[in-house]
């Protein structure tokens, strides 16, 4: 995609009279880091770029607005939101028709075909970063990355994140605009690293994430970042009654790190942002995958693919084998 | 006392005569660094760039027990601090947080856990002399080698570490070390300058201070907090890394008939921070709680206490999900005064 025709696109959207603004990326302060931008005119679109450092998924700020009370006397700005996607990023926009979290009338939706971003602290061990802005591209196998004069190829393999490794759906899956040509879609591969967990025995599994969670601040960046973790009351929250205790403690921890990966099973949508910002780099990619995994094996179903689709959380088959039930 | 030398491959016995006292130090969290109690017999690496969650969880825990209690009973139990700590490692710029926090816990009344602790710790830190990408300690009153809030300060020189002991405790610990040390001639000090300025020389980054605390109140309805805030995702990573950050919440917590009041970390980023139990919220967008985090460290403390309360350790920078950079804030402030 030329980066000419994303930004002319994201001028024109920025303009629409029914359009607040345009969520895409932008460069960010130093190094590697790519900012979420909004730009509401079109002179601020000349901002925005798509590159392998666009890690971000920015559909999560469809759900992320707070709304304030409209004083009396004025009108409440319900113009459309448009926001920038990746194949990934698509899909939890799409999850957000099927449950209703937004209405398809509110936003805007730029497809950005994506041929898979990098890991940005593989990168950054690999590359130390500078104080410099550096600039990647993708190339027809790999990536370029531009520091000053200097060009360093670097291969696909070496450098691709985790999530982009597992994904079938690199073209936006929904779109009212898309921008270049659609990538090449993957085939279904093994998901090593939830595949060697589960190798492990139920008492090794434990320690592991006993260990993983020991580590947690509750800091909730995961679940602020995460597209799909929108409730306006959230448990974890909640004082009276008080589910999960604000102590942190590999028991309180835990409760946390699995209340959510339950409330995302069968709605998960694999972006894999809650692992990327997390401090204490829990894998937690790995848990969402493996909740990801039992729903599309044990009832073959697929979130953010079908945006007509019944939630899988909220919807009952009468032929249910219901096999579980003991 | 003058500055003495450590031979390196001293190091260990170095921390094995400390044994007896509660030893923390930067030890592996998974992939990261934290501080973390030493066990027994292990002995601290000290060739980490810095941890990330600050050394303040030593003094001020992410969750401390104030007293138990059982329901229907009268009696309540306090645990008792006692443990002499040393930390070891502490970056200068960490230290320096904690005599910016201190002064807040010593304010109207001495707050009997924090001060507790102050009183119990050794702090040992490590000069710097490869500062990180996003390090400016030197704009906000640190430097690689400051000694605020240090008891006693370790420089690498290569085979060795030289050491300076700041205050009666740290003389005492060198003390104890004992026949380990010996006198640092004055090469070895005219080193440890050039390290420093070498390692002050690679700090890229820069604030700039003056006329920020006094012109930031008037700039509370300026549109800058709007653009800085947009992308901000209200997640407690900057605030809880942040090793000024001191704000707490207290909550009881009930298991059975077994209780305790204890007092764990709030983030000035949530939203439920500062929510009234009328529903009304005073702070009610992101705009506001990040326009009340930039100010509180460079306005509202320095009118109380004197000291801009940011130490420039760049953690928020560094693990800012969405790129919320407080330098950049920082020079948008400057540009609006």
């Amino acid at each position: 995609m030329e980066l000419e025709q994303l930004q002319k696109t994201a001028a024109e959207v920025a303009d629409r009279e029914d359009v607040k603004y345009v969520i895409g990326w932008k460069k960010g302060s130093y190094g590697y880091r790519v900012a979420p931008g909004f730009i509401e005119d079109a002179a601020g679109a000349a901002e925005l770029i798509f590159s392998p450092l666009c890690t971000a998924n920015l559909a999560t700020y469809l759900t992320l607005v707070e709304k304030l009370p409209v004083p009396r006397g004025q009108e409440a700005d319900d113009r459309k939101v448009a926001v920038m996607v990746k194949g990934c990023d698509s899909r939890a926009v799409a999850q957000l028709l099927v449950e209703k979290g937004i209405g398809r009338e509110e936003v805007v939706v730029i497809g950005c075909p994506c041929p898979g971003v990098v890991d940005p602290e593989l990168l950054a061990e690999k590359y130390p970063e500078t104080e410099e802005t550096v600039e990647i591209k993708w190339t027809e196998d790999g990536f370029l990355l531009v520091r000053g004069e200097e060009e360093i190829e670097i291969s696909r393999d070496e450098l691709l994140a985790e999530k982009c490794r597992l994904c079938r759906y690199p073209n936006p899956v929904i779109s009212d605009v898309m921008l270049g040509e659609p990538v090449e879609t993957r085939e279904l591969v093994e998901d090593e690293g939830v595949a060697e967990i589960e190798n492990r025995d139920v008492d090794e599994r434990a320690a592991y994430w006993e260990e993983q969670f020991a580590k947690c601040v509750r800091c909730y960046s995961c679940r602020n970042v995460c597209p799909l973790c929108y409730c306006q009351d959230c448990i974890l929250d909640r004082l009276n009654p008080t589910w999960v205790n604000r102590a942190v403690n590999f028991s309180e921890n835990t409760a946390f790190n699995i209340a959510r990966a339950f409330h995302l099973a069968g709605r998960c949508i694999e972006c894999g942002e809650c692992e990327r910002v997390c401090p204490a780099n829990i894998p937690l990619g790995r848990l969402n995958r493996k909740l990801a995994r039992e729903v599309r094996d044990k009832y073959g179903f697929e979130p953010g693919v079908d945006p007509e689709a019944e939630p899988f959380q909220a919807s009952f088959k009468p032929d249910d084998p219901e096999d579980f039930i003991l | 006392m003058s500055a003495m030398l450590l031979k390196k491959e001293k190091w260990p016995e170095f921390v094995e005569k400390l044994a007896g006292k509660k030893l923390w130090a930067p030890g592996a969290d998974g992939d990261a660094m934290r501080f973390a109690p030493v066990t027994e017999g292990e002995t601290p690496a000290l060739d980490f760039n810095n941890t990330r969650v600050p050394p303040k969880e030593a003094l001020f825990p992410q969750t401390e027990t104030m007293y138990r209690f059982q329901l229907g009973a009268e009696e309540m139990e306090e645990p008792q601090l006692e443990d002499e700590t040393v930390l070891l490692g502490v970056r200068p710029c960490d230290a320096r947080a904690m005599t910016i926090v201190e002064k807040l816990f010593r304010w109207d009344i001495d707050d009997p856990y924090y001060v507790k602790r102050r009183e119990l710790v050794t702090v040992v830190g490590l000069a710097c002399s490869d500062p990180g990408l996003n390090c400016f300690c030197t704009s906000v009153g640190g430097g690689p080698a400051s000694t605020e809030g240090l008891d006693l300060l370790m420089v690498d020189l290569g085979d060795n570490y030289l050491l300076e002991a700041l205050t009666e405790k740290g003389e005492t610990l060198l003390e104890s070390a004992g026949d380990l040390l010996e006198k640092a001639d004055s090469d070895a000090v005219k080193e440890k300058e050039k390290l420093v300025l070498e390692a002050e020389k690679k700090i890229k980054r820069e604030v700039k201070t003056e006329g920020v605390p006094e012109g930031l109140p008037g700039l509370w309805e300026d549109p800058l907090w709007q653009n800085v805030s947009a992308s901000c995702l209200g997640c407690g990573t900057c605030t809880y890394l942040c090793p000024t950050c001191h704000c707490f919440d207290i909550q009881d917590e009930t298991e059975g008939f077994e209780s305790r009041r204890c007092r764990m970390w709030d983030s000035c980023m949530f939203g439920e921070y500062t929510l009234h139990t009328s529903g009304h919220n005073p702070r009610p967008t992101r705009r506001e709680r990040t326009r009340n985090r930039i100010s509180h460290k460079y306005s509202y403390y320095v009118d109380k206490f004197d000291v801009i309360a940011c130490v420039g350790c760049g953690r928020c920078i560094n693990l800012c999900p969405v790129n919320i950079d407080i330098v950049e804030i920082l020079k948008k402030v400057e540009e609006a005064l």
